[in-house]
C-alpha cells in the first residue's frame, strides 16, 4: 500500500463487530473480564488485553497502527500532546548525571522541557549547530545519552542532515531522536535516513484541523536495544526482544508519567490521518508560492523558506523530502512594530500560537512563543525582533496572497 | 512445513503469509501483536506479503500493558 492509502486504511479493531467503517470511539476508563484469572494473565503478561486508558485503548491503537504504518516502524506509541512525547522518550533514556546534545532552532517548548525540568534532575543539555556534524561530534561525550534534532527546526528553518548525524551517533551508540513534527510521514520517514526514534506533535500538520491535542512515538526499528547503554532497556529486551525501548515506555515510563490521550482526541487525529497526504500536499504548494511572494516583495526585509532553491539546506530538502519544503515559512518586516501592524491588518489569517492547520496562521515568536527568552538566547534560537511565522494553511492561493498583500501595504 | 511458534515447535500448511499465521493461529488482538520473524520485527504492512518457510523462528510479543515483555 502506498502512504495515501495507507493514511485512509488505517487500522482496525478486532473487538468491534459491527461492521462500522469508522473507528469507533472506546471513550472508556477501564475494561471489564469474566474472570479473575483473565485479568490476572493480562496484567502478568501472558495474555493480550486492556486494562486501563492510560495504558492503552482501542481507539488510540487503531492510530497507533496508522501512525507506525505510515512511518514504516515496528511500532508507535500516541501520546496527550507532542511534549508528552518528548517526554516519554527523554525520560526513558536519561538519568541524572547524563547529557543531551539538542539542535538549537528546535521549538521553545522542547528547550524548556530539557533545559527546566530534566535540568533539575541533574540532566545537562547542549544546545548545537545541527548544520554542522563536526560541531555535533565535538558535543558528545561519555555522559550522552539523547541526540535530539528536528526534520525542519522551528522556527529556524533549518534542515539537518540526518543520515549524516545518524552516521556519527550508531558510531556512538547513542540514540538519534527526530522531530518530525514539521514534516509528517508524507515529507520523510527518518528511520529511513537512520533515526532511531521519531517523535510528533500530532496536534499540528496530523490532526491538521486545530482540534485535538497529540503526540506520538515510533520506535524505526534502528537502534539495538539490546546492546545500547541503558542496563534496564538491555534487561527488558531479553523477553521483548526489538520491542525493548516501546515496552520500557509503555509498561513504565509512559504509563507513569500519564501522558495519554484521550479516546475522542484518537479519533480526531484518525481524521487528520486520513487526508494527510492530500493536504500536506497543498501545504507545501501554498507555502511555497507564498515563499517566493514574500522574497520577491519590495515591502518584505527577509523570507526563509527551505523549499525555496535559495535556502542554504535546498539541497538536504530535496535528498529527505522530495524538494517539498513544509508548510511553515518565516518573513520579516525590519521591526517588532511592523510585524505587529502587520499582523493586525490581516483578515483572513489568524495570530494563533499554533501551526499545520487547514487554517493560515501568523504569530511572531519573539513576543510570545520565545517570550521567557532574553534577545541573546533568541537570536541563538534564530528569533528575531521582527520575525513573523507563518504556518500556510489549505485556502486557495489567491486569497492568502490577496490578504499579504493587503496587509503589508496597510502596515506601512 | 515446521515452524517454531513462540518456543514451540508447529505443523503448518506451505505458503504461509505472516498474515495468515496469524489467523491460523487463532492469535487474540492481532492488531495489538507484534510479530518477530527469526530476530526481526516484521513491519505491519508487510504481514500480507511475508512468507514463513520451513525451521523458521516465530515470536508474537505483545508490549502493550500485559503481553510477553511486560513488568
Amino acid at each position: 500500500m502506498k502512504r495515501a492509502t495507507a493514511a485512509i486504511h488505517a487500522g482496525s479493531i478486532s473487538s468491534d463487530t459491527s461492521g462500522a467503517t469508522a473507528v469507533p470511539v472506546y471513550q472508556t476508563v477501564s475494561y471489564a473480564y469474566p474472570r479473575a484469572e483473565e485479568l490476572a494473565n493480562v496484567f502478568a503478561g501472558t495474555a493480550p488485553g486492556y486494562i486501563y486508558t492510560r495504558i492503552a485503548n482501542p481507539t488510540t491503537t487503531a492510530l497507533e497502527i496508522g501512525l507506525n504504518q505510515l512511518e514504516g516502524g515496528i511500532g508507535c506509541i500516541a501520546t496527550s500532546s507532542g511534549m508528552a512525547a518528548i517526554a516519554s522518550v527523554v525520560m526513558g533514556l536519561v538519568k541524572s548525571g547524563d547529557e543531551i546534545v539538542a539542535a538549537q532552532g528546535i521549538f521553545g517548548g522542547t528547550v524548556s522541557l530539557l533545559e527546566n525540568l530534566l535540568g533539575r534532575f541533574g540532566v545537562t543539555t547542549r544546545l548545537v549547530d545541527a548544520s554542522d556534524v563536526g560541531v555535533m561530534a565535538a558535543a558528545l561525550t561519555d555522559k550522552t545519552r539523547v541526540v535530539f534534532v528536528e526534520t525542519i527546526g522551528n522556527p529556524r528553518l533549518d534542515v539537518p542532515d540526518i543520515q549524516a548525524i545518524s552516521g556519527l551517533t550508531h558510531r556512538a551508540n547513542i540514540p538519534l531522536v527526530v522531530d518530525s513534527t514539521a514534516t509528517t510521514p508524507i515529507l520523510v520517514r527518518p528511520g529511513q535516513f537512520g533515526a532511531d526514534l521519531v517523535v510528533h506533535s500530532t496536534s499540528k500538520f496530523i490532526n491538521g484541523h486545530g482540534t485535538a491535542l497529540g503526540g506520538a512515538i515510533i520506535d524505526t526499528g534502528n537502534y539495538d536495544w539490546s546492546a545500547g547503554p541503558f542496563a534496564d532497556i538491555v534487561e527488558r529486551s531479553k523477553t521483548a526482544r526489538q520491542m525493548a525501548f516501546l515496552s520500557h515506555l509503555r509498561n513504565q515510563i509512559y504509563r507513569d508519567l500519564g501522558g495519554c490521550p484521550a479516546p475522542m482526541n484518537s479519533f480526531l487525529m484518525l481524521q487528520g490521518v486520513e487526508t494527510l497526504s492530500v493536504r500536506m500536499a497543498w501545504h507545501c504548494a501554498n507555502a511555497r508560492r507564498l515563499a517566493q511572494f514574500l522574497f520577491d516583495h519590495p515591502e518584505v526585509a527577509w523570507a526563509n523558506y527551505p523549499g525555496l532553491e535559495t535556502h542554504p539546506h535546498h539541497s538536504r530538502v530535496v535528498d529527505q523530502f522530495g524538494g517539498l519544503g513544509g508548510g511553515l515559512l518565516t518573513f520579516g518586516l525590519g521591526d517588532q512594530s511592523r510585524a505587529f501592524r502587520f499582523i493586525d491588518a490581516l483578515r483572513l489569517a489568524r495570530n494563533s500560537a499554533n501551526l499545520g492547520d487547514a487554517k493560515t496562521l501568523v504569530i511572531h515568536p519573539a513576543s510570545t512563543i520565545f517570550h521567557e527568552y532574553d534577545t541573546e538566547r533568541q537570536q541563538q534560537m534564530a528569533v528575531t525582533a521582527d520575525m513573523i511565522r507563518v504556518s500556510v494553511g489549505i485556502e486557495d492561493f489567491e486569497d492568502i496572497q490577496a490578504d499579504f498583500e493587503r496587509a503589508l501595504k496597510a502596515s506601512k | 512445513m515446521k515452524l517454531t511458534v513462540n518456543g514451540e515447535e508447529t505443523s503448518l500448511a506451505e505458503g504461509l503469509t505472516v498474515g495468515e499465521l496469524l489467523v491460523a493461529q487463532a492469535v487474540k488482538m492481532p492488531e495489538m501483536v507484534s510479530v518477530e520473524l527469526n530476530g526481526e520485527i516484521v513491519r505491519q504492512s508487510e504481514f500480507g506479503t511475508t512468507n514463513v518457510s520451513e525451521g523458521d523462528t516465530i515470536e508474537f510479543l505483545y508490549f502493550m500493558g500485559g503481553g510477553r515483555g511486560a513488568d
